[in-house]
């Protein structure tokens, strides 16, 4: 067990990382513009026949004055264009990845496990074809220790901003994370 | 194909959501992933699963809020509009399962010209709760 001073220097770790940027620190810019073909796609894969998605026609008698993408591809949009060659040695990243994991810091204090916890969406409006979006992610807090059922570890929630061409925020997403110590079995 | 969208005025507390089921196959999850763009082998690929300590491939994140939002609109119809979403992420989904989406409104309120619903809801499945979250919605209130 750490003694109480180890305790507050740990602390004070990741206080430090509280605000910093998660990937390179610059937005991350979409490779495409909002589009009807990635609409249509994601449309056709959710079985979604929400006619303002994907009906040019029917959108345009709506309140949006036209099609609009579904809100939850914010998401989607600004992520990398993924490179299939080594997918598997990069242990699953769709791009390879400059520099550490702000996070490397519980990693290395042996929370080294990640479970996916909380998503959140707040958006503020319905983006259309044409739209350019960029993001950019910060972490936003990291819990005190806590014990859970799989064992002790940090929450770590992030907050990515997405903006249009314009700089408006269009939505955000808070994404909580625990980084967790797997139980021992003896 | 006709569309409608919910009167606000018409909704109450309790109503109830239309379940939304889902039979969940491989093809399910693979084509969510890649719609998506998550390309996380996990999300298609059984033996990198296999190696990863999960019995089998299972529904990526994105998908799970995708499926959340069309629970929604397919019942609030085409001119809703989702401001807010918040789920929590529990039992894995994999190929073979049924995903049973369920859900009631728990508030109503009105801002101007708009009317607002709050919805909690969950997905369930033969593991258990795969999701819970609540949202709220926006329709035209005239």
């Amino acid at each position: 067990m750490a003694d109480s001073a180890d305790d507050d220097a740990f602390r004070a770790q990741l206080d430090a990382l509280i605000g910093a940027p998660v990937g390179t620190g610059r937005p991350s810019v979409a490779p495409d513009p909002v589009n009807l073909p990635m609409i249509r796609h994601w449309a056709a894969a959710f079985e979604d026949r929400n006619p303002v998605y994907t009906d040019t026609e029917y959108a345009a008698t709506t309140r949006f004055g036209g099609i609009v993408s579904p809100p939850l591809m914010l998401q989607s949009w600004t992520m990398a264009t993924v490179e299939i060659t080594g997918i598997r040695e990069r242990g699953g990243s769709p791009v390879a990845t400059a520099g550490t994991s702000p996070l490397s810091v519980l990693d290395d204090a042996g929370f080294v496990g990640t479970l996916a916890s909380n998503s959140e969406f707040e958006i503020e409006r319905y983006l259309r074809p044409g739209d350019v979006i960029s993001s950019t992610t910060v972490i936003e807090s990291i819990s005190d220790e806590k014990q859970t059922r799989i064992g002790r570890g940090h929450f770590v929630t992030w907050v990515t901003t997405y903006v249009d061409a314009a700089g408006a925020v269009v939505g955000r997403q808070r994404f909580r994370i625990l980084k967790f110590a797997p139980a021992k079995t003896s | 194909m006709s569309f409608r969208t919910l009167e606000w005025a018409a909704v109450r507390v309790g109503d109830a959501l239309p379940p939304l089921v889902i039979d969940v196959t491989a093809t399910v999850i693979v084509a969510g992933a890649i719609a998506t763009r998550d390309f996380m082998p996990v999300h298609h690929d059984r033996d990198y699963a296999n190696a990863q300590g999960s019995p089998d491939i299972f529904m990526n994140i994105l998908s799970d809020t995708a499926y959340s939002s069309r629970f929604l609109t397919d019942w609030a119809g085409p001119e809703a509009m989702i401001t807010r979403i918040a789920v929590r992420l529990g039992a894995p989904v994999f190929p073979g399962s049924v995903l049973t989406y369920t859900g009631e409104v728990t508030a109503t309120s009105r801002s101007g010209a708009e009317g607002v619903v709050e919805v909690a809801f969950r997905a369930m499945n033969d593991l258990g709760e795969h999701v819970s979250g609540t949202a709220t919605l926006t329709l035209p209130a005239g």
